[in-house]
């Protein structure tokens, strides 16, 4: 779906249009409920994390203003699940600070993300790549604890994940202005 | 390596999204001022963003290797319920709160009173279970909007709460908790909502917050969302619906919090 279609239907919400959200939840459900299915491991959880988001979509549309529609929904999915993951901590393990909003610089998205391809360049990553950018983005887990985890050097791991990260954008190819 | 390889290193790790708070909040006051970060930053953010879609449901998930399957169509169902207007009028009206006990023990005893089965009533008793199952579903969405209400009630009457006095109100921290606790707020004129500003630690300009509108009796509780840590001060103002990137107009307080 465009950007220009996510805003126009974002705008009919706001207007309390329902058969406008409907087609929000058929056009996104699948990449809010797979991400949070990815990160809590749980279909009861994944299906809650899905419901709590698309009634907040309902209840407080005016939360999205303008712009890359799937990057904020995947926002606030992964920083509901981490949410999730930090009450069943308890505090007992460091968790990262929530995804990022920096809007000014958001100014990019990827003119079509498949999940097919991005499956694809994920695989293609080396695992010393692919395993600290997993661990971090599905699994919460902050630098130092991935360090901890596998036993290889802070600031190796922090290399290997920029170098991944930028394999995996590298081979994803254009973006557009959103 | 030097120390801004070091700092370029640090922000693909934030815009990860794995940084602890305090790093990211170093980062982020750092790419206020280099150019070479942002950019990094920018070309980066998008290739995080479609991490999500490795994850994304496929209807065809048995044979796309590591994917998984949709959830459920009760889930759009019982979504929907929740939006359509006349269900949510029923539900104000008077939420039916049924125990799961019972709710099991009355698909059992419907089960077992149907000595004839036939096609109409098999069917009839698939959607009165599917009904009861929409209904012990609505009973947990209640219990836990009830926890909610009173984790808040405890943090306004908790005397470790800290209470900064503000206009119409005030604004309550317990914890990692933050409150805008209004009694006397005025309604917005129309097409204007009230919204929320914060301001972190280190920033030097407020974040975009929650909008509301407050009840008839300008009595309205909100709960800024996030953890409260490293917010310095909070402020409040009336804006366009919708709500705006930036403060349009006079706040109707700013208040620190020491």
């Amino acid at each position: 779906m465009l950007v220009a279609d996510d805003e126009r239907l974002m705008a009919r919400v706001r207007a309390r249009d329902t058969a406008a959200f409907e087609a929000i939840y058929d056009a996104h459900h699948r990449l809010v409920y797979g991400l949070a299915y990815r990160m809590l491991g749980q279909t009861a959880a994944a299906e809650d994390v899905t419901q709590n988001i698309f009634l907040k979509i309902w209840s407080t549309p005016e939360l999205y203003v303008s712009g890359n529609f799937p990057g904020w929904l995947v926002r606030m999915t992964r920083n509901r699940c981490l949410d999730v993951l930090r009450s069943k901590s308890r505090g007992q393990s460091e968790l990262p600070e929530q995804l990022p909003n920096e809007e000014p610089m958001e100014e990019h998205a990827l003119a079509s993300i498949d999940a097919a391809n991005v499956r694809s360049a994920l695989a293609q990553l080396p695992a010393e790549q692919r395993d600290p950018i997993e661990m971090g983005f599905f699994g919460g887990l902050t630098h130092d604890e991935i360090a901890r985890r596998t036993g290889i050097p802070l600031g190796t791991i922090k290399t290997r994940i920029r170098t991944g990260l930028r394999r995996l954008r590298a081979s994803l190819g254009q973006t557009v202005e959103v | 390596m030097n120390a801004h390889d070091e700092m370029l290193d640090n922000v693909a790790v934030y815009a990860l999204g794995t940084l602890p708070a305090a790093q990211a909040q170093e980062v982020r006051a750092h790419l206020k001022t280099c150019t070479e970060c942002r950019s990094e930053y920018a070309a980066l953010a998008p290739a995080v963003q479609s991490l999500a879609y490795a994850a994304e449901a496929c209807p065809d998930a048995a044979s796309a290797a590591g994917s998984v399957a949709p959830p459920s169509a009760m889930l759009k169902k019982r979504i929907m319920r929740k939006v359509r207007p006349n269900v949510g009028e029923m539900r104000a009206v008077r939420p039916i709160v049924w125990p799961a006990y019972a709710v099991a023990a009355a698909c059992l005893a419907i089960a077992l009173g149907t000595g004839v089965i036939d096609i109409s009533r098999s069917s009839q008793l698939q959607s009165e279970t599917a009904r009861n199952a929409a209904l012990v579903h609505a009973n947990a969405e209640l219990s836990r909007a009830i926890a909610d209400q009173k984790t808040q009630l405890a943090d306004l009457v908790n005397p470790q709460s800290v209470h900064y006095p503000v206009t119409y109100g005030q604004v309550v921290r317990s914890g990692s908790r933050l409150y805008i606790a209004m009694d006397t707020l005025p309604a917005p004129p129309k097409g204007k909502v009230y919204q929320a500003w914060t301001l972190h630690d280190g920033a030097s300009a407020m974040s975009p917050s929650i909008t509301f509108v407050p009840a008839d009796s300008g009595v309205e509780v909100q709960q800024i969302p996030g953890s409260a840590k490293g917010i310095v001060a909070v402020a409040l103002s009336i804006e366009p619906a919708g709500g705006s990137k930036q403060p349009t107009s006079k706040p109707v307080f700013v208040v620190k919090l020491s």
